[in-house]
């Protein structure tokens, strides 16, 4: 039959009575079928990074036979948070579950918009959990300063880890032959042998656009030469003597022996620019890394290795796993916290970490064959050394206040401890006024 | 019937009449009463649902203090005290003046040169046209991404084609002036067109007599242009202006995609300022007296501009 034809017989009595008899012969077949088939549906936000592809390919076909209707929802990761905090306060409802960046949590939490897992039956307290990635799910936080209005409050777990992530340091095996190097001279003195040989262009590559992306970069930096951001009562001292040490080494020597558009350099360049094989190392979370041994990405394959990060004084990574909440004002939460339940069972998270996602449960780790190299190496960074960043609502403001400074720096080349002072002025005058030191 | 014999017509049926109209005039009067605030409600209702609630709600949020998205008391006016000892505030106000000013200005003068030039009638000057206004009707998010790509220092057009020229890397995202150049540049590619089509529109509607006049007398190109073209063109270009003006103060999505307000804040719109504050620090109440603020800043140029083109039109 054309379409013509089909236009032709159009919407009379007749067909809208067939149409009803069909529609009601199909719905009783259906509910004839098993219950898991009927579809427990759950809307999933996240925003788009490699880390989360597995769970994508893998997980869902594998949740979607256990009877969950999943729809996956990703957005650009710059707007992401007001999204979801916005869906959150306006109980617009159009999430079940969000899968937050960790250091959202307390945003979350201080607004008092997701469900309490544990009262839901999520065992927190599961010895099983990565412990560094669980205690981001708890607000307030179980240890470390609180927010004014939260200092007596009960610890509850909103947020469940979701997938793993951590910062591992990459780099060039044909440059480091001898296996990772360990402190930061060594990264440097055979970078630029690397450079002189020419396997790569550049020794190392980082993030330097303002705001999230610099910090990111600084942030192990800093912890590795044994500064921190607050006390604990929000005192600012990163802009302590270390704490200069550190800016200063990212915005001079780093800048030096990194390609010279650095300052406009997101994850995604950094990704670009290790794949390509232009430069010898970089500190990334798994986004990136996951994909070193795809050739339809990488220049590369083979050439990348992964370790722990370099040291000045220790060697500390920062956090930034993936980490689900259930919105209070989620259409179907029960269907989402039944798929959480399921999610972080040993057998699902042993199948995750076989897709070549970085788990939540230890055991999951040690499951062989682990889908993808740099999953025992994260294991090894969370125990050697993990932190989370600040915990606190206003992370966004204090991230952006140093992110802007340390950029400036950046571009000019030098001032990275005058810079400090600077960040550290402004966000002191901000957490004043903010009531953090009344 | 004389005008007599119908004066003379019996009482009872003059009462009749006269109660039959007047019946007729109050039914008549009622429609006429409601029948225009019937017919305007739907508007009227609109306009009140998504124009004035929405403003009022904003100003009544401009006067509270928000924490963790929650309203936790009323400051009165602080948040618009604020304002002035915001460092932030201040900087994007001034890269937003700046942005404005010279983006408007280029792009005026620009269009008005194109639209002088397409204003002639030859061979082909009708594709010209549509393909002059082809920037303006691209999605500025898209416009913006291909900026980026043009832009990128390590694989970006320009790049490749100082390298194929035998130079180095160009970098313009990572420098703070190269950077507001460029987003400039953005923006007269995009928006040029729009300025373009209002003034060509403008001159074609010019009265041809006083130019043929000039013709006769031997007045050259140069001097119908600053003693014509222009003068009669004076409110045409104030409207084109006015318009663009507000437009580029909004300006959002490219700067969003292209530099995200960097390097440091050299690109930071107030457009974008105000997102971050609103949606990514959560400063509900302080984003809205910034929106205000701004908004009346808006206003009051708009209403300058206007007085400005009354004053030219009455001379």
């Amino acid at each position: 039959m054309s379409s013509t034809d089909s236009r032709r017989d159009g919407v009379n009595r007749r067909n809208l009575l067939k149409g009803g008899a069909g529609a009601a012969l199909l719905a009783g077949l259906g509910s004839a079928t098993p219950a898991k088939a009927a579809g427990k549906k759950v809307v999933i936000g996240g925003f788009v990074d490699g880390a989360l592809v597995p769970f994508k390919d893998k997980i869902i076909p594998l949740a979607q036979q256990q009877g969950f209707d999943i729809q996956f929802l990703q957005d650009q990761y710059g707007v992401t948070l007001e999204k979801f905090f916005n869906d959150a306060q306006s109980g617009a409802g159009q999430y079940d579950l969000y899968l937050l960046d960790d250091p959202w949590v307390p945003q979350f939490g201080a607004a008092e918009v997701l469900e309490d897992l544990g009262a839901a039956g999520i065992d927190g307290a599961d010895k099983d959990w990565v412990r560094p990635m669980v205690d981001m799910g708890y607000w307030p936080p179980q240890t470390g300063p609180r927010v004014r209005g939260f200092e007596t409050a009960t610890p509850k777990l909103i947020c469940v880890p979701f997938i793993g992530d951590i910062q591992t340091f990459t780099y060039r095996n044909d440059v480091y032959k001898n296996g990772a190097p360990k402190t930061w001279d060594e990264v440097l003195e055979l970078g630029k042998a690397g450079v002189s040989s020419g396997a790569i262009k550049y020794p190392v590559v980082f993030d330097g656009v303002s705001g999230n992306p610099i910090v990111t970069s600084w942030h192990p930096l800093l912890l590795s030469f044994g500064g921190d951001f607050f006390d604990d009562k929000w005192n600012v001292i990163f802009n302590s003597d270390v704490g200069k040490a550190s800016a200063d080494f990212l915005v001079t020597t780093l800048k030096q022996n990194a390609p010279p558009g650095v300052v406009e350099y997101d994850s995604n360049e950094v990704g670009a620019s290790m794949l390509r094989g232009d430069s010898g190392a970089t500190i990334q979370y798994t986004g990136n890394a996951l994909v070193s041994d795809d050739p339809s990405q990488s220049k590369e394959v083979g050439k990348l290795d992964f370790s722990v990060v370099p040291k000045k004084e220790k060697a500390i990574a920062q956090i930034g796993i993936f980490i689900a909440g259930v919105p209070k004002t989620g259409p179907n939460k029960a269907n989402a916290i039944e798929f959480l339940k399921w999610f972080v069972t040993p057998e699902i998270q042993a199948k995750l970490s076989a897709a070549g996602a970085i788990p939540v449960k230890r055991t999951a780790f040690t499951v062989p064959p682990a889908g993808n190299r740099l999953i025992p190496v994260t294991l090894a960074q969370f125990d050697a050394g993990a932190m989370p960043r600040p915990r606190t609502p206003d992370w966004a403001k204090i991230e952006e206040l140093v992110g802007i400074q340390l950029n400036k720096a950046l571009q000019a080349g030098s001032g990275g401890g005058a810079a400090l002072d600077v960040a550290a002025g402004q966000i002191k005058d901000y957490l004043t006024q903010a009531g953090y030191y009344k | 019937m004389t005008e007599a014999t119908r004066g003379a017509a019996p009482i009872s049926d003059k009462r009749s009449a006269t109660r039959s109209a007047g019946r007729e005039r109050r039914q008549g009067a009622g429609l006429d009463l409601f029948l225009p605030y019937l017919l305007l409600a739907p508007a009227v209702l609109t306009v009140f649902g998504v124009l004035v609630y929405p403003l009022w709600n904003g100003i009544q949020a401009s006067t509270k203090l928000y924490r963790y998205g929650k309203a936790v008391s009323d400051i009165g006016l602080d948040n618009y005290r604020r304002l002035w000892s915001d460092p932030e505030f201040l900087n994007s106000l001034w890269v937003t003046l700046r942005f404005v000013t010279i983006s408007v200005a280029i792009e005026t003068v620009l269009g008005f040169a194109l639209a002088l030039f397409c204003a002639k009638e030859f061979s082909g000057i009708r594709l010209l046209r549509a393909v002059l206004i082809v920037p303006m009707v691209v999605t500025p998010v898209v416009v913006a991404i291909v900026f980026r790509l043009i832009y990128a220092n390590d694989t970006g057009m320009l790049t490749a084609l100082s390298e194929a020229l035998g130079g180095g890397q160009v970098d313009i995202l990572s420098d703070p002036v190269k950077a507001f150049v460029g987003l400039i540049a953005l923006d007269v590619w995009e928006w040029t067109p729009l300025i373009f089509l209002i003034l060509l529109a403008g001159l074609q509607s010019l009265p041809q007599e006083p130019f043929e006049a000039a013709q006769v007398d031997g007045a050259g190109a140069w001097r119908t242009f600053i003693d014509l073209t222009v003068p009669m063109m004076r409110p045409v270009l104030a409207v084109a202006i006015v318009l663009r003006t507000i437009d580029a103060f909004g300006t959002f999505d490219q700067v969003f995609v292209l530099t995200r307000g960097g390097p440091g804040t050299s690109t930071k719109l107030i457009s974008l300022y105000g997102y971050e504050v609103a949606f990514k620090f959560q400063q509900t109440g302080y984003a809205a007296a910034l929106f205000v603020t701004v908004g009346l800043l808006i206003l009051a140029l708009a209403l300058a501009a206007v007085r400005l083109l009354r004053r030219v039109e009455a001379t």
